[in-house]
C-alpha cells in the first residue's frame, strides 16, 4: 500500500445530534446531582464515609486523566507514527487535568481531618515525618503537581490544535511537531516525579506509618491501563456516532488491545512485586498495609484481585483475534475499568474507620455514597471531556505522521 | 508498509551528526545508509567471516591472545578457588557477599541489553533494532556464561553445585522452592537457554547464506551443519517467523523476571538497603541501562573496524543513547525514591543505612555511581554528544564503570555495617580482582570467536527493512511485471 | 507424463520481491498445489500471495505450555508440602507467593523449548538434502535472489505449460530438477 492512496478523513467533527455534543451538559448534570449528594452527606455524621468516597472517585478518574498525559507524552517523544489517529482523543483527556483542580478543593476543605490522620494526629513515628507530612507542605505540593500536568497538558494540547490549522509541509507545522516532541521529552520526567509523589501523598499517607517505594510505579500501571481501557472505549463509541469511521482501523484497535494487554501484566508484575517483597520480609512496618487487606471482607477482594484483574484478562486477550474483535475488546475494557475502580477501592477505603494504624479493623461495607461520588466524578470529567472534543476535531489532521498512522498495519 | 518515505543522508559519517532530520515531518531515515542492495549487503556482513584463516588481521590475532590470556588465568583461577575455597576472597563476617555477587549481577545485568533488543523492541516494531541484534544477543549470552560462573563459584563448595538442582537423590531432598537463590538458578538457566535457542534460530537463515557462498570445504560443512538445509522456503518462513514472534513474546517478559529474581535476592531480606519495594523494576531498568552501555563499547569499534558503518549508522548509536539516557534516568529516579523513603519512613535504620551510603567509608564507591550513572548521562540530552561516536564511546564506559560501582555499593555497603555494632567492619578485595578480570578474559574471548566465525549483522532480517524488500516499493512501478529490473536503488529522500 | 522420467520439477529465478510476488499470485491462482517460493528473507505478505494457511504452531505451544506450567506448580508444591515437608524461614509449607517465580520459569522454559523444536520439526529439518540444492542460481536463494519450485508431482505439472507460466511471469531464468 503505498501513500498514494491514502485519503485524510473527513469525518472530524462531533455531530450535532450525536450524544457526545450532549455530553457537557449531560455529565454536568450528573456531576451536580451525584456530587452534591456525595459532598452534602459530608455536612452530617457520614461525614468520613464521603469524604473517602469522593477521594475514591477522585483518584480512579484522575487516573485516566493522568494516563492520557503520560500517553501522550511517550508518543510524542518517541515519535511514535501508528497511534496519530487516536493521540487527540487522549490530549482531550489530558487536558481536562485543570479541571481536577476544582475538584481537589473539597478534599482539603472538608476532607483533610478525615482522611488524613497525620493531619491532626501524632505519635513518635509521626514526629519523625513532619517534614513532609504537614498541611502546609502537603498544600504547596498539590498546587505544583496541578501546575506542573495543568501546564504541560494545555501546551500539548495547544500545540496540537494550532497545528490543525496550519498548511500542510508548512514550516510552522513542523515546528510545532518539533516544540511537541521537545516539550514532551523533558515532560516525562517531570511527569514520572509528580504522579509518584501524589500517590504518595493523596494515597500512600492516608496509612501514615505505611511506606513502599514501589508505589508512584503501582499508581502509574493502574493509571496508563485505565487510561488505554477508556480510549479504547471512546474511539469505539466515537465510530458509533459516524466519526473517524475509517481512520480508526482493527490495526490500531489491535495495538491498543496489545497495550492493554501489556499494561495488565505490568500491573500485575508490579502488584506481585510489592505485595511478596512484604510478604517475605515479614517486617510489622510494612505487612500492616496487607494485615488490614486480609479481615473483614477486604480479604476477598485481596484474594479476588490477582484471578480478576490478572489471569481473567490475561487469558481472555491472549489470543490477537480477541484484540482484533471489537466486541471481545470493547468487553475487556469494560472489565478493566471496573477492575480500576476495584484496584483504587481497595488502595483507599480500607483506611476508612482504622484511622491508617490499623487499631480497629477494617470492614468492607460498600456505600451509596460510592455510587454518587463516582457518578458525579465520572460526570464531571465526561463534561470536560465532550466540551473539548467538540470544541475541536477529534483527530490531529495535520500531525505530519497522520498518513503514516492512518496506513498503520500490525505484522 | 506502514513507514513514512525514507530520507536518505548523505554518506559522509563526519556530517551525519550535523545534519538535522526533518522528522518529524519530512518521515524516517534509511536503516540502511548508502546505495545498497541485497546482494552488497551480503557481500559487506559475509566478508568479516570469510575472510581466510590464515589472514586474519593481526590486530584480531592480537586481541584474540590477550583475552585468552585472560580466560586461561580464569581457569587458572578456578582451579584455585578450588583448591583453597573462597578463603581466598576478602569476604568477611558482616560483608558475606562482596565481589562474587557483585560481578555475577553485573554481569547478567549487562546481558539483559540483547533480549531487550531482540524481543521488546522486536514488539515494538523498531526496525532499526536489526542491525544490532545479532551481536547484542551475542553479548546476553557470553555475558550471561561469565554471570552464570560467578554465581556457581560464590557457593564455596562447588562440587556440590549439582544440589542446585532437583535431581532425584537418595536422600529425598529437593531444592528449597521457596528461596531466591533457587529462584535464581532457574531464572539464570532458563534465560541462557531460551537466548540461546532465539540466537539460534535467529542465525540459521544467515547460516544458510554463508554455506551456499562458502568456497572452501570445511566451511560448507560447518555452516551446512547450522544452517540444517535451510533453503528460505516461504512455507518455512512462515512457520519460523511464528516461532520468533513467540519467542519475543515470552523473552520479553522474561528479561524482566531474570533481573527482578535477581534483585528478589536482595530485596526479600529484612536489610535496609537491600529490601525495598522499588527493588526489582529498578534493577531491570539499571539491567537495560548498563547493558545498552556495552554495546556501545563493543558496536563502535567493531563497526569501525569491520566496516560496517553503512549498516550501523549513527542513527544506531542515537537511537541507543536515548535509551541510555531513559534509564540512566529511571535508575536516578529509584535512587531518588528510596532516599526519599528512607528519609520519609521515620525509620533510623533505614536512614543510617543512605547516609551512609553517602558519607561512611565507602562514600567513593557511592559517588563514583552517581557520576557516572545519573550525571554524565545526561549530556545525551545534547545532539551533538549522541550523535559523536568519540562521546558516546567515553560515556558508555562511563556507565560500564558506573554499574559495576552500584552493585557494589547495594552489596557492600548494606552489609559492612551491621546492626551491631561490634560486627562492623571494612571489606577490602584480595584476589578478587583476577576474579573480575578473568570473566571479562573469557568474555571477550567468545565474543571475538563469534565476530570472526558467525555473521555478525542480522542479513536477513536487515535486507527485511530495506525499502526494496516491500514488493508494493514505488520503485518497482505499479503492476510491477518488469523483468529484470531487480534490486534498484532506494530512489533519494522522500516526496513522490 | 512427462518426457524427462527423472524430472522432480521446476525451478524458476525472480529478480526482486516484486515480481516473484505477483508470480507466486498466478501460481497460486491457477490452481498449483505443491510448490514453494524460496527467498533470502520473509517477503511481507508472500504467504498471501502463496495463499498458505497460518502455522499451526502456536496450537502446539500453547498446549505444551500450559502442561509444563501445570506440572511445574504441582512439582513444586509436592516437593515442597509432601515430599520433604520443611519449614524454611517460618513460611507456611504451602506458600504459593514463594513458589510463583519458579513457576513463571517453567512456563517460559517449556514453552519456548517447544516454539524451537516445533519451528524445525514442522518444517522438517535438518533436511541435508534437496534437489535444489544441485541448482547452482539456487545458491543466491539465500542472497539475492528469489526463487519458486513447483514439483513434477503436482496434479497440474505440465512441463511445457508450467515452464511458460513461470517465463510469463517474468522469471529470468528456468530449470529442471532432478531428485
Amino acid at each position: 500500500m503505498s501513500h498514494h492512496d491514502i485519503q485524510k478523513p473527513t469525518d472530524i467533527t462531533i455531530p450535532a445530534d450525536s450524544l457526545f455534543a450532549k455530553l457537557p451538559m449531560l455529565g454536568g448534570g450528573l456531576a451536580v446531582v451525584g456530587l452534591g449528594a456525595t459532598l452534602a452527606s459530608a455536612f452530617g455524621e457520614n461525614k468520613a464515609r464521603a469524604m473517602f468516597s469522593y477521594l475514591w472517585a477522585f483518584e480512579v478518574v484522575l487516573a485516566i486523566a493522568l494516563g492520557a498525559l503520560g500517553f501522550v507524552l511517550i508518543q510524542h517523544a518517541v515519535r511514535a507514527g501508528w497511534s496519530t489517529v487516536v493521540r487527540r482523543l487522549a490530549e482531550t483527556a489530558m487536558v481536562t487535568l485543570p479541571v481536577f483542580i476544582v475538584l481537589f478543593i473539597p478534599i482539603v476543605a472538608l476532607g483533610m481531618h478525615e482522611l488524613y490522620p497525620w493531619s491532626h494526629h501524632t505519635d513518635a513515628i509521626l514526629e519523625k515525618k513532619r517534614w513532609f507530612l504537614s498541611v502546609p507542605f502537603f498544600l504547596g505540593r498539590a498546587a505544583l503537581y496541578f501546575a506542573i500536568w495543568s501546564a504541560f497538558a494545555w501546551l500539548l494540547y495547544s500545540a496540537s490544535v494550532k497545528q490543525d490549522s496550519t498548511a500542510d509541509g508548512s514550516a510552522e507545522q513542523k515546528k510545532l511537531s518539533h516544540t511537541m516532541w521537545k516539550l514532551s521529552a523533558g515532560g516525562i520526567f517531570v511527569y514520572a516525579l509528580s504522579q509518584s509523589f501524589q500517590a504518595i501523598d493523596w494515597m500512600m499517607s492516608l496509612q501514615p506509618h505505611w511506606y513502599s517505594t514501589i508505589f508512584g510505579v503501582y499508581f502509574f500501571a493502574a493509571s496508563i491501563l485505565a487510561f488505554f481501557c477508556f480510549v479504547t472505549l471512546v474511539a469505539m463509541a466515537l465510530q458509533k456516532a459516524g466519526v473517524l469511521k475509517d481512520a480508526i482501523t482493527t490495526e490500531h484497535f489491535h495495538d491498543l488491545g496489545k497495550f492493554i494487554y501489556g499494561f495488565t501484566v505490568f500491573w500485575t508484575y508490579i502488584a506481585f512485586s510489592q505485595f511478596i517483597l512484604i510478604w517475605y520480609a515479614n517486617i510489622p512496618e510494612e505487612t500492616e498495609f496487607y494485615m488490614v487487606r486480609l479481615q473483614g471482607g477486604w480479604d476477598v477482594v485481596s484474594y479476588a484481585l490477582p484471578i480478576a484483574h490478572f489471569f481473567l484478562p490475561f487469558l481472555f486477550l491472549l489470543s490477537r483475534h480477541m484484540k482484533r474483535n471489537r466486541t471481545a475488546l470493547a468487553a475487556a475494557c469494560v472489565w478493566m475499568l471496573f477492575m480500576h475502580c476495584v484496584d483504587m477501592y481497595w488502595l483507599i477505603l480500607p483506611n476508612f474507620g482504622t484511622h491508617g494504624e490499623g487499631h480497629h479493623e477494617a470492614h468492607l461495607a460498600i456505600s451509596y455514597l460510592d455510587v454518587t461520588a463516582l457518578l458525579g466524578m465520572v460526570g464531571a470529567f465526561l463534561a470536560a471531556y465532550g466540551f473539548f472534543l467538540n470544541k475541536n476535531k477529534v483527530v490531529a489532521i495535520n500531525d505530519p505522521r497522520l498518513t503514516e498512522s492512518l496506513a498503520h498495519e500490525n505484522y | 508498509m506502514a513507514t513514512a518515505t525514507a530520507v536518505v543522508l548523505p554518506d559522509d559519517p563526519k556530517i551525519r551528526g550535523d545534519v538535522t532530520l526533518e522528522d518529524p515531518v519530512g518521515g524516517r531515515e534509511a536503516l540502511v545508509r548508502g546505495p545498497h542492495d541485497f546482494h552488497s549487503v551480503t557481500e559487506l556482513v559475509c566478508a568479516v567471516n570469510e575472510k581466510p584463516i590464515l589472514e586474519t588481521p593481526n590486530p584480531f590475532k592480537f586481541g584474540i591472545a590477550l583475552a585468552a590470556a585472560g580466560a586461561a588465568m580464569f581457569g587458572g583461577y578456578i582451579g584455585y578457588l578450588f583448591w583453597e575455597g573462597p578463603g581466598i576472597w576478602g569476604n568477611n563476617n558482616p560483608v558475606g557477599w562482596a565481589w562474587d555477587i557483585v560481578n555475577f549481577v553485573f554481569w547478567v545485568g549487562i546481558g539483559h541489553a540483547g533480549t531487550l533488543i531482540s524481543a521488546i523492541l522486536y514488539l515494538f516494531r523498531q526496525k532499526w533494532r536489526t542491525s544490532i541484534n545479532r551481536y547484542a544477543e551475542a553479548m546476553t549470552i557470553f555475558a550471561v556464561i561469565c554471570a552464570g560462573s560467578c554465581v556457581a563459584l560464590h557457593t564455596g563448595r562447588i562440587w556440590m553445585d549439582y544440589y542446585l538442582f532437583p535431581i532425584p537423590n537418595q536422600m529425598g531432598l529437593w531444592p528449597n522452592f521457596r528461596s531466591p537463590l533457587e529462584w535464581d538458578v532457574w531464572a539464570v538457566n532458563t534465560y541462557f537457554l531460551v537466548s540461546t535457542l532465539f540466537w539460534f534460530t535467529g542465525l540459521v537463515p544467515d547460516f544458510a547464506t554463508l554455506r551456499d557462498r562458502a568456497t572452501v570445504k570445511w566451511r560448507r560443512m560447518f555452516y551446512g551443519a547450522l544452517a540444517m538445509g535451510w533453503r528460505g522456503s516461504m512455507r518455512h518462513w512462515v512457520t519460523y517467523e511464528k516461532a520468533y514472534q513467540i519467542l519475543a513474546a515470552f523473552s520479553a517478559p522474561l528479561v524482566l523476571s531474570v533481573h527482578t529474581i535477581v534483585s528478589f535476592d536482595f530485596a526479600v531480606s529484612q536489610l535496609p538497603g537491600w529490601h525495598t519495594t522499588i527493588f526489582p523494576p529498578y534493577f531491570v531498568a539499571g539491567a537495560i541501562f548498563s547493558g545498552f552501555a556495552m554495546v556501545n563499547t563493543l558496536m563502535l569499534p567493531a563497526r569501525e573496524w569491520l566496516g560496517l558503518k553503512d549498516l550501523v549508522t549513527v542513527r544506531h548509536i542515537e537511537n541507543i543513547n536515548k535509551i541510555i539516557l531513559l534509564t540512566g534516568t529511571m535508575v536516578g529516579y529509584a535512587y531518588a525514591m528510596e532516599f526519599f523513603v528512607a528519609a520519609y519512613s521515620g525509620n533510623d535504620y533505614e536512614g543510617f543505612t543512605f547516609i551512609n551510603r553517602m558519607f561512611g567509608p565507602y562514600w567513593w564507591a557511592y559517588w563514583t555511581m552517581v557520576s557516572c550513572n545519573v550525571i554524565t548521562p545526561q549530556l545525551f540530552w545534547f545532539r551533538k554528544i549522541r550523535s559523536s561516536p568519540a562521546w558516546t564511546f567515553v560515556l558508555s564506559i562511563f556507565v560500564n564503570i558506573g554499574m559495576w560501582f552500584e552493585r557494589f555499593v547495594i552489596t557492600v555497603t548494606s552489609l559492612h555495617r551491621d546492626a551491631l555494632v561490634s560486627s562492623w567492619d571494612y571489606f577490602v578485595p584480595v584476589t578478587e580482582v583476577f576474579f573480575l578480570l578473568g570473566t571479562f578474559g573469557l568474555f571477550f574471548t567468545l565474543f571475538l570467536l563469534f565476530v570472526r566465525f558467525f555473521p555478525v549483522i542480522a542479513m536477513s532480517e536487515v535486507k527485511s527493512v530495506m525499502p526494496q524488500a516491500n514488493p508494493h516499493w514505488e520503485g518497482y512501478g505499479h503492476g510491477a511485471h518488469a523483468h529484470g529490473g531487480g534490486n534498484a536503488q532506494p530512489a533519494t529522500a522522500g516526496g513522490h | 507424463m512427462n518426457a524427462n522420467e527423472k524430472l522432480w520439477g521446476l525451478l524458476a529465478q525472480y529478480e526482486n520481491p516484486a515480481t516473484v510476488y505477483h508470480a507466486c499470485e498466478k501460481v497460486r491462482d491457477a490452481g498449483y498445489q505443491q510448490w514453494d517460493s524460496c527467498t533470502p528473507f520473509p517477503v511481507h505478505g508472500l504467504d498471501k500471495a502463496m495463499g498458505l494457511k497460518p502455522s499451526k504452531l502456536p496450537w502446539a505451544v500453547l498446549i505444551v505450555g500450559v502442561t509444563g506450567s501445570t506440572l511445574g506448580l504441582l512439582f513444586q508444591m509436592w516437593a515442597m508440602g509432601w515430599a520433604y515437608p520443611m519449614i524454611v524461614g517460618g513460611k507456611p509449607l504451602m506458600s504459593l507467593p514463594a513458589y510463583v517465580p519458579v513457576w513463571y520459569e517453567i512456563t517460559v522454559l517449556t514453552s519456548c523449548v517447544t516454539a524451537f523444536l516445533a519451528n524445525w520439526i514442522m518444517n522438517g529439518l535438518p533436511q541435508p538434502y534437496h534437489p535444489a540444492f544441485a541448482s547452482k542460481a539456487f545458491e543466491r536463494a539465500t542472497d539475492d535472489k528469489f526463487f519458486i519450485m513447483i514439483e513434477a508431482a503436482d496434479p497440474k505439472f505440465d512441463l511445457e505449460k508450467t515452464r511458460a507460466l513461470l517465463k510469463d511471469a517474468g522469471a529470468t531464468q528456468v530449470e529442471e530438477l532432478e531428485p
